[in-house]
């Protein structure tokens, strides 16, 4: 599949593996679509377009709907409103057992009186596949997944990763158009996850299969998914890869939902062609900012900028804009790097990331310090939602 | 020396051991033996009515076991029959009491919290009533001029009453009324637990409803029916009250068999050995049964 000249330009992928998938058309469409309990709404008028291909995640804390997004997917809750369209279906009525579509579950939901092997048989044998057909398709799905040795083992006798294992080989097992995958890495510990997640990729891109999964994990969900939804209160926030979401967060919620953050709230000063500046009463600099944005003089504004944007040093940097000086409160050391946290005069805590490149670096700068912190003009985000 | 007599000792695990043992002695254990003691012995136009085992002359201990009792079973085709039609009400009517309990019991654990103790409330209920008077109530609606007769008359579906009172299906009635708590309760405590996720990703493998119950409820709530089977089909086997009282002469179950030999022949050691057999009866499939069950257990835990 040489897909590379498709409408769509693949996104900008992480991993080597990741990039070496061709992403297709658009193939799952949810329009607009509503879920009321008892009329809250749980999801509300979300719109998403997922591609032939994809690994796309659901990603927000627990209680934000994704996981009631992911249920209407699969079949077992219908839409209030709004429709989701597979491959050119409409699926809202079509009932579980006739779409489709294939979910692994959080704890893997694995049927407990039978073997692996019976359980990824299950699905192709209730399709309606031959006896003969189906040994077969079990055969090569164990393989795939490397767990031939246990087909003979019942669920209970199994570790946690290779009940995943199992899992996914039964819910790919009718070669579903849509898997689903419902906080996969739940019910592992946190070793094993970071294996598993690279696994899972790899054996989701060799099927090929299109893949919608909610997790509220947000590393799970940049080194598994290709693109990323972040969702608060039953809406999506913003949708992109994970370097987008990353860096450049659209609103509050996803800067400070995503990795950590230091947020000046402030007021637009200067509002130029190809720069602004801000003044935020954290600082008593103004913050510069080297590209243009849609604002006005006066707008209230957030500026968003992660730790390891910030340089520390104990001289002061040259220029007028985007630098402050405080005392370092807290060090939080992490081996690979350290975060220290600065308390500038007007009470504000800002962090700085240090890279530990020698061994005892750390040692350079200690409680108590009064230290310089700086950033480029392009290091941060300008907010207005 | 201090390691043998620890061992000898009885500890605190005894403590906790001990009740149901000797609970099973005292209640089980040594009026089976007094049974099958009787049951080995000569009746006697005497008191007690049955001869002693053990005789001394003043120099032969002697051990007397008659065993023309059982043999008396074996050639007495009644017992035999009895026996045979006892078991045969005890499945059927087990059978009957699955079929209504085991959806009773879903619709229950699948019910909201708040109704589902009501209804396990309503389940129980009657049997805070004496089981007597509820068997005799239902002679009050089986019989000729009772309530389903002119309830039926008066609908017009029949003209004349049915002949239920006295007959087997009334004896069936009341056996599948009385036990369907005991069907009903284990099947319960099992299907509550049953992980709704299993059955949802049955059906997100592509199994209808019914395909769905077949595969996944039924063999996970295994367990539940054959407790329930138990707890019906074992009282039902020696069920002497529903018979005697809607029942009528040709219902033929051993629980009455036995109550005749007691109270009208007066033959007590034929009637112990009547009680032995049936004993021996149910013992031998749960025997079966159990060592089967631990068998599974086993190679679930290694």
């Amino acid at each position: 599949m040489a897909q590379t000249t498709s409408p769509n330009p693949p996104p900008a992928a992480r991993s080597a593996s990741k990039s070496e998938r061709p992403i297709g058309e658009d193939y799952l469409r949810i329009e607009e679509v509503r879920k009321e309990f008892d009329g809250f709404p749980a999801v509300a008028e979300v719109s998403l377009t997922i591609r032939k291909g994809e690994i796309f995640a659901l990603l927000g804390a627990s209680g934000c709907g994704k996981s009631t997004l992911l249920r209407m997917l699969a079949g077992f809750e219908k839409p209030t409103k709004g429709k989701i369209i597979l491959d050119g279906q409409v699926m809202n009525d079509i009932p579980p057992y006739d779409q489709a579509v294939n979910m692994m579950f959080q704890s893997y939901a694995l049927f407990p009186h039978m073997t692996v092997e019976q359980n990824v048989a299950f699905g192709p044998r209730q399709k309606g596949m031959s006896k003969a057909e189906t040994a077969k398709r079990v055969e090569e799905l164990l393989a795939l997944v490397q767990m031939t040795k246990f087909a003979k083992r019942k669920p209970h006798q199994l570790s946690g990763g290779q009940q995943q294992r199992v899992a996914l080989a039964r819910s790919v097992a009718t070669k579903p158009k849509l898997l689903l995958l419902d906080e996969p890495m739940g019910a592992l510990d946190k070793k094993l996850r970071s294996l598993m997640q690279l696994e899972l990729v790899n054996i989701i891109e060799n099927l090929g299969v299109t893949c919608v999964m909610v997790t509220h994990d947000q590393e799970e969900a940049m080194t598994m998914a290709h693109r990323i939804a972040i969702m608060d209160s039953g809406r999506i926030l913003q949708v992109g890869t994970p370097d987008e979401i990353y860096e450049q967060p659209s609103n509050r919620f996803t800067a400070e939902f995503i990795g950590s953050v230091n947020l000046f709230d402030g007021k637009i000063e200067e509002d130029n062609k190809d720069s602004i500046t801000i003044r935020s009463p954290a600082l008593e600099s103004l913050i510069y900012v080297g590209h243009g944005v849609t604002g006005f003089e006066g707008q209230d504004v957030a500026f968003s900028l992660r730790p390891e944007k910030v340089t520390l040093s104990k001289e002061e940097p040259e220029g007028m804009h985007n630098k402050a000086q405080g005392i370092i409160e807290d060090i939080a050391y992490f081996g690979s790097h350290s975060v220290y946290h600065v308390r500038l005069p007007s009470g504000f805590k800002i962090m700085a990331n240090f890279v530990n490149t020698q061994r005892w670096a750390s040692e350079r700068f200690t409680w108590n310090d009064p230290v310089w912190l700086s950033w480029g003009e392009t290091a941060g985000v300008v907010l207005t939602s | 020396m201090s390691k043998l007599l620890r061992r000898w000792m009885p500890g605190p695990r005894w403590l906790v051991i001990a009740p149901p043992y000797l609970w099973m002695l005292l209640f089980f254990a040594i009026p089976f033996a007094i049974a099958l003691k009787i049951s080995f012995s000569h009746s006697l136009i005497a008191m007690p009515p049955y001869s002693d085992l053990v005789g001394w002359t003043g120099k032969d201990l002697t051990v007397t076991l008659n065993i023309s009792n059982y043999l008396f079973l074996l050639t007495d085709s009644l017992y035999y029959s009895a026996y045979l039609s006892s078991l045969k009400i005890a499945v059927i009517s087990t059978f009957l009491c699955l079929l209504i309990g085991y959806p009773m019991a879903y619709a229950i654990a699948r019910m909201p919290v708040s109704t589902r103790n009501v209804a396990l409330m309503l389940v129980i209920l009657p049997s805070w009533t004496s089981f007597l008077i509820r068997i005799y109530a239902w002679v009050g609606i089986l019989k000729n001029n009772g309530l389903l007769n002119n309830f039926l008359m008066w609908l017009g579906v029949i003209d004349q009453p049915l002949q239920i009172l006295h007959t087997n299906v009334a004896v069936y009635i009341g056996i599948v009324y009385a036990y369907l708590p005991f069907m009903v309760l284990p099947l319960y405590t099992n299907l509550v637990k049953l992980d709704g996720r299993l059955l949802e990703a049955a059906y997100d493998l592509g199994a209808r409803p019914w395909k769905v119950f077949l595969k996944i409820t039924l063999p996970l709530s295994r367990s539940g029916i054959i407790a329930g089977s138990m707890l019906v089909m074992i009282p039902v086997v020696g069920e002497f009250v529903i018979p005697a009282l809607l029942g009528g002469p040709d219902t033929l179950m051993i629980g009455k068999v036995l109550w005749d030999e007691f109270f009208n022949n007066r033959d007590w050691p034929v009637a112990s050995a009547v009680a032995t057999v049936m004993l021996i009866l149910l013992l031998a499939p749960i025997m079966i049964f159990h060592h089967y069950e631990s068998k599974e257990l086993e190679s679930k835990l290694t």
